[in-house]
C-alpha cells in the first residue's frame, strides 16, 4: 500500500555569473538585468499551484538549488520564504538549505540570509588549490574558499556543508587529502565528497580534459574516506558524509523515495498519491523566461510521466541502496505501492552476490554492494 | 531471337580484377546488343544481389546470351559467361572458362595488372582458350596505356597490337571490342549426333522451379522432355523447361551443340546439381564426362553463435536458406561451452565467409558472435585412424595423436620490386617456403608453399599493409602436410574458453599465447574481481596475464531531480552486458572472439 511519505520543497533559482565547465544542472549566464523580482512572483504563484498536491503533509524542508542561488538579494530571498510559508505549511522544524558560492561578494550576505529563515548552507567550495579551481572554472580563489566556512559559523549557521569535488584534472592523492584534511580543520560537520564526472552537455565533456585513471581515482576515494572517518564523519551516503545526526534532511528525503513539489525553472518533482496508488514525475520549463511566463498556470509543467510499477522498484533502488545504511524494509512497499515481490528476483539475486544485506528490518548495500552499486542496481532494472 | 548456327556463337567470359569494371562492361553489351530497354536497364544487371554490388564482386555466376549483328552485315550469339571474382571461387571460375572459346582479360589502365586476374589468365590459357586483353578506364587521367600494355606483355605475354581500349563507362571502344569478340574469337565445336555431354556451369535454386542449370552443351542436343542423368550422382530427372537468359529468362525447345542455357529439371537441391558435372541422356549416356569436376570442399571453418540463444531456431533456418543456393556452405550444430548453441560453418575461404556472415546478419537480421576461423586438420591416431578436425577444441588428447597434418596452399603473389623485402618476410613469418620467383617487368611473381592455418588468420591484410596494397594474391590448395602442431587454449578466470583455442605450430605457440593473454587483457572490461588470463598447452601455461579489478562502479552524484538519465546509464550498461558472453562470472566481450586474428594485425 503506497502510504504518503514526508515531502519537501525543491526552489530552483537558475543563474550563475559563469557557468562552470563540469555543471550538468539548469544554470543559466547571468543577464544584465536579472529579474529577481519578477521570478520570484513566478515562483510564489508556482507554489500556490504545487500546494494543492500536499495531500495534508507539511513540507519538511526547502532545498534553494541553482544556478548560484546567492546571487539573488536577501531581501528578496526574505520575500521568497515568506511567501512561501504563507502559501505551504511549513513543518516546525523545518530544514531550509541554500548553496552558496564562497566568493567574497556572498560571504558579505551570509549574515542577511541567515537572518531570511535560511538555516542552513551549502557552500561549492570543491578545492582548497587554485590551480584546480581554475581548471574547475571556478571564480573564486582558495582563500576565499577556506574564509567561507568563518563566514557561515560567524553569520549564526550552525549547520553548513562545504562540497568537494575530487579526482580533478592533475589532482594527486596528497592534494585531495589536504582538501578533505582543510574542509575539516574548518569545522565542516557535513561535507559532499564527489568524483568530477564529465556529463553529457557540458564543455567539460565536449572538450575533455585529462583526469586522474581509475586506479588514482579510487586511491583519492580511500585515502580521503579515510581522512574523513578518523575525523568523526560518517558516511550516509554514497558522496555524502556528516557528523551523526547531521544529514541533510532534504537528500534524504529524495534517498528515502519521499516525495519533493518542485518550483523554479527546470526543476523536477515527485508526488505520490495514496488515494489512486500513482506516483508521477514532473518537470518545469527549463528557460527562465519560459518559465516565468507560464507558472502558476495550466502550462507550468515542461513534462509529467508516471512512474509505471515496473520501474518502481528501479527508481526506489537507485535512491534508497545509495544510503549507507538502506532503508526500513516498510518502505519497500509502502514508498512505491508495489509489493515485495516485485523486487524479486533482484533482492535474492544481489543479496547472493554480497552486493545487499536485509537485516534488522532492513535492506542496505554491503559495503561491496555500495561500491559496485551500478551492478547493484543491474538486477533491479526491468526484463525487456 | 532467331536461332544461330554453331559458327555464329560465340561463348566468352571475362578475367578482371575486382573493381576493374567488369559489370560495367557486361551491362555496355547488354545496352549495346538492346537486350533490355532503359528501364530494364538497371545497373549492373548482372550483380543480382545488394551485398556483392557494394563489394563489387559477383558471387554468383550470371550468364546472358545477346544478340549483335556485326559490321559485316551478320548476326551473332554472343554468349556472356560470368565468373565469380574472387581467390575463394578459383574452382568455379575454371568452370567458367572452360565452357568458353575466349576470355576478355579486362585490365584498369591505371591499376595495372592484379595476381588473381594473372592466375585465372594462366587458367585460361592453359584450357586454349583466345585471351582478348582489353584496357578499361582510358578516359580516366591516371590511364597509363603504355606501362600496363608492357606489363601484360611480360607477365602474360600478350603483346601490344592485341590490345583493345575501351571506357566501359564512357561506351568509347565498346563497339572495336565486339568486332573483336566476333572476329577473334573462335566459333564452338562438338559433335551433333554424338551422346548428350553437357557441363553444369552454375547452378542456383529457384523457389517455383528449384534447382536451375547453367549448362553449355559440347556434344549431342538437350531437348524438353528428354530424360537425362547427372554423371557423378547417376541420379535422373527430366527435362521440364529450357532456354537462355537474354537476361530475361526465354523459353526454348532444344539447346543445341556449342550453346549456353539454361535448364530445369525437377533438381530439388543443389547438391542434385554440382557445378562442374556433366549431363547426359540416361537412355544414350557419353562415355566420358566433361574433365576436370571436383567435389567443392570446404576448407575454413568458424563457430557461428546467436547472441542471443533465442534466435538459434532463425539461424537454422536461415542457413537453410543460404545454403540453397550454395553447394560450397557447409554446416552442423556446435555447441560451445562459452558461447552456447550455434553452428560449425564451412567456407570455400574468408571472402566467402565474411559475405556469409554479412548476409545472415543483414539480410535475416541475427547477432552473431563468429570464432576465429581455423583451417581443417587431419589427425593420425595412435590407432591408425584419420580424423578431420575443423574445431580445434575437437583436436583429441596428445597422447592418442600419433600425427597431426595441415593444410598447404600454393601461393602466387604478384608484388612490385619495392616492397619485395616486406612480402619475403611476411611469407617467412608465415611458415612459407619459397617455390619461385621470378622477375617480370618492374613486379615480382612469388610462389610459396604456405600453410592454410596462417593464410586465413590474417595474411590478406598483412600483404596489404606490407606492400601499401600493391600486392595482389591468389591460391589454391594442395595437400595434406604433416607439422609440428599443438592446440592452444585460452583459459579466463581458470575455465578454458573452448572457443578460443586454435591449433599453431610449437614454435609459435608461446609468442602466440603472448600476444593473445596481452590483446585479451585489453579487451575483457575489468570486472569486480580479479581475472587472471592464461595460454596453455595440455596443462602447461605457457602465458598469462591479469585483468585488474575494477575499483568502483558508482554513479557519484544523484539528487533527486532527473532521474532518467541516470536510468539510461544503468540501461546501457545492461545492454552492453546482453551483448557479451557470460562466461563463468567473467562477463566477454564479442571482440574477445577474435582477439586470435587482431593480435599479429596489430603488430
Amino acid at each position: 500500500m503506497l502510504t504518503p511519505p514526508p515531502i519537501g520543497l525543491y526552489v530552483h533559482l537558475p543563474w550563475c555569473v559563469q557557468k562552470c565547465p563540469y555543471c550538468d544542472f539548469n544554470s543559466h549566464g547571468q543577464p544584465r538585468e536579472t529579474p529577481f523580482e519578477g521570478y520570484t512572483d513566478a515562483l510564489l504563484r508556482d507554489a500556490e499551484t504545487e500546494a494543492e498536491s500536499l495531500d495534508g503533509r507539511t513540507i519538511g524542508s526547502i532545498y534553494i538549488g541553482g544556478g548560484t542561488p546567492s546571487l539573488f538579494p536577501p531581501p528578496t530571498i526574505d520575500r521568497l520564504l515568506t511567501g512561501l510559508s504563507r502559501r505551504l505549511p511549513l513543518g516546525t522544524d523545518c530544514e531550509i538549505t541554500m548553496e552558496a558560492n564562497p566568493g567574497t561578494f556572498e560571504l558579505e550576505r551570509f549574515r542577511a540570509f541567515r537572518r531570511t529563515g535560511v538555516n542552513r548552507l551549502s557552500i561549492g567550495v570543491q578545492s582548497f588549490h587554485a590551480h584546480h579551481l581554475r581548471a574547475l572554472g571556478r571564480i573564486h580563489g582558495g582563500g576565499e574558499a577556506a574564509q567561507a566556512a568563518e563566514a557561515a559559523r560567524e553569520a549564526g549557521f550552525e549547520r553548513f556543508n562545504l562540497d568537494l569535488m575530487f579526482a580533478l584534472p592533475g589532482q594527486t592523492v596528497t592534494e585531495a587529502e589536504a582538501d578533505v584534511a582543510r574542509a575539516i580543520e574548518l569545522g565542516a560537520r557535513h561535507i559532499s565528497h564527489y568524483q568530477l564526472t564529465l556529463e553529457p552537455g557540458t564543455a567539460f565533456h565536449a572538450q575533455p580534459p585529462t583526469l586522474p585513471d581509475e586506479d588514482t581515482a579510487a586511491a583519492i576515494q580511500e585515502a580521503c574516506s579515510a581522512r574523513l572517518a578518523e575525523a568523526g564523519l560518517e558516511r550516509y551516503e554514497v558522496s555524502a558524509w556528516s557528523v551523526p545526526g547531521e544529514a541533510c534532511r532534504h537528500n534524504l528525503t529524495y534517498w528515502q523515495f519521499g516525495d519533493y513539489l518542485a518550483i523554479g525553472a527546470g526543476a523536477h518533482g515527485k508526488i505520490s498519491d495514496a488515494a489512486t496508488g500513482r506516483i508521477e514525475r514532473y518537470s518545469k520549463w527549463r528557460m527562465p523566461q519560459q518559465y516565468m511566463a507560464r507558472a502558476g498556470g495550466p502550462e507550468a509543467l515542461a513534462e509529467h510521466y508516471p512512474v509505471v510499477a515496473e520501474e518502481r522498484p528501479l527508481e526506489f533502488a537507485m535512491n534508497a541502496l545509495r544510503l549507507t545504511d538502506g532503508v526500513p524494509a516498510a518502505y519497500l512497499t509502502a514508498r512505491t505501492g508495489v509489493t515485495e515481490d516485485a523486487f524479486e528476483p533482484a533482492l535474492s539475486d544481489a543479496e547472493a552476490e554480497g552486493l545487499i544485506e536485509r537485516r534488522d528490518g532492513r535492506v542496505r548495500p554491503t559495503e561491496r554492494g555500495l561500491t559496485f552499486l551500478n551492478n547493484t542496481l543491474g538486477h533491479f532494472l526491468p526484463a525487456t | 531471337m532467331p536461332v544461330q548456327a554453331i559458327d555464329h556463337i560465340r561463348n566468352f567470359s571475362i578475367i578482371a580484377h575486382i573493381d576493374h569494371g567488369k559489370s560495367t562492361l557486361a551491362d555496355r553489351f547488354i545496352q549495346g546488343a538492346a537486350a533490355l530497354s532503359n528501364r530494364e536497364m538497371s545497373e549492373q544487371v548482372l550483380d543480382s544481389m545488394d551485398l556483392e554490388r557494394e563489394r563489387g564482386i559477383t558471387i554468383k555466376a550470371q550468364s546472358v546470351s545477346l544478340e549483335y549483328t556485326a559490321r559485316n552485315g551478320e548476326t551473332y550469339q554472343l554468349n556472356f559467361i560470368d565468373t565469380p571474382g574472387h581467390v575463394d571461387f578459383s574452382y568455379e571460375v575454371s568452370r567458367s572458362l572452360y565452357a568458353c572459346e575466349g576470355a576478355l582479360l579486362l585490365v584498369d589502365a591505371s591499376q595495372g595488372v592484379e595476381a588473381q586476374s594473372v592466375a585465372n589468365c594462366y587458367t585460361a590459357i592453359e584450357q586454349d582458350l583466345e585471351i582478348l586483353p582489353v584496357l578499361n578506364k582510358i578516359d580516366l587521367p591516371s590511364a597509363e596505356p603504355e606501362r600496363v600494355i608492357q606489363q601484360i606483355d611480360e607477365i602474360i605475354g600478350l603483346h601490344a597490337n592485341d590490345v583493345t581500349s575501351i571506357s566501359a563507362k564512357t561506351g568509347q571502344g565498346i563497339e572495336e571490342l565486339m568486332e573483336a569478340i566476333v572476329h577473334q574469337i573462335p566459333a564452338p565445336q562438338g559433335e551433333f549426333d554424338a551422346p548428350l555431354k553437357a557441363l553444369i556451369i552454375d547452378s542456383w535454386f529457384d523457389n517455383y522451379v528449384g534447382v536451375v542449370c547453367l549448362v553449355r552443351v559440347f556434344d549431342g542436343e538437350l531437348k524438353k522432355g528428354d530424360r537425362i542423368r547427372v554423371m557423378s550422382t547417376e541420379r535422373q530427372f527430366q527435362v521440364s523447361e529450357l532456354g537462355i537468359f537474354t537476361p530475361r529468362k526465354s523459353n526454348w525447345d532444344k539447346l543445341t551443340t556449342g550453346r549456353v542455357g539454361f535448364v530445369v529439371a525437377g533438381i530439388k537441391d543443389i547438391d542434385g546439381a554440382p557445378v562442374g558435372d556433366t549431363l547426359t541422356h540416361a537412355a544414350h549416356p557419353t562415355e566420358t564426362p566433361v574433365p576436370g569436376f571436383k567435389r567443392v570442399q570446404p576448407r575454413v571453418f568458424a563457430g557461428l553463435f546467436p547472441i542471443s540463444s533465442n534466435d538459434y531456431e532463425a539461424f537454422r533456418e536461415a542457413l537453410g536458406k543460404l545454403r540453397l543456393n550454395d553447394a560450397s556452405l557447409a554446416y552442423e550444430p556446435e555447441s560451445s561451452d562459452a558461447l552456447g548453441f550455434g553452428f560449425r560453418c564451412g567456407f570455400l575461404g574468408m571472402l566467402h565467409m565474411e559475405i556469409i556472415q554479412e548476409r545472415l546478419e543483414r539480410e535475416y537480421g541475427l547477432e552473431l558472435i563468429t570464432t576465429a576461423p581455423t583451417v581443417v586438420h587431419e589427425v593420425l591416431t595412435r590407432d591408425g585412424d584419420i580424423l578431420s578436425i575443423d574445431n580445434p577444441s575437437r583436436l583429441p588428447s596428445i597422447g592418442d595423436i600419433e600425427e597431426v597434418r595441415e593444410p598447404i596452399i600454393r601461393a602466387s603473389i604478384l608484388v612490385p620490386q619495392d616492397f619485395i623485402g616486406n612480402v619475403i618476410k611476411l611469407c617467412e613469418d608465415k611458415r612459407g617456403v619459397q617455390k619461385d620467383m621470378q622477375y617480370v617487368g618492374n613486379q615480382i611473381s612469388l610462389e610459396y608453399e604456405m600453410p592454410m592455418g596462417e593464410v586465413v588468420l590474417d595474411f590478406f591484410d598483412r600483404l596489404k599493409s606490407a606492400s601499401r596494397g600493391y600486392a595482389s594474391f591468389d591460391y589454391s590448395f594442395q595437400r595434406f602436410q604433416q607439422g609440428d602442431l599443438v592446440r592452444l587454449d585460452i583459459l579466463v578466470n581458470n575455465d578454458r574458453i573452448d572457443a578460443l583455442s586454435i591449433i599453431v605450430h610449437r614454435e609459435h605457440a608461446e609468442q602466440k599465447g603472448r600476444d593473445i593473454t596481452e590483446r585479451l587483457k585489453d579487451i575483457i572490461p575489468r570486472q569486480m574481481f580479479e581475472v587472471p588470463i592464461q595460454a596453455a598447452i595440455g596443462s602447461k601455461v605457457i602465458a598469462r596475464s591479469t585483468v585488474k579489478a575494477m575499483r568502483k562502479n558508482v554513479t557519484s552524484k544523484c539528487y533527486g531531480g532527473d532521474m532518467s538519465r541516470k536510468k539510461k546509464l544503468l540501461e546501457k550498461q545492461k545492454e552492453g552486458k546482453k551483448r557479451m558472453k557470460q562466461v563463468g562470472k567473467v562477463d566477454i566481450p564479442q571482440d574477445a572472439f577474435l582477439a586470435v586474428l587482431q593480435v599479429d594485425s596489430n603488430k
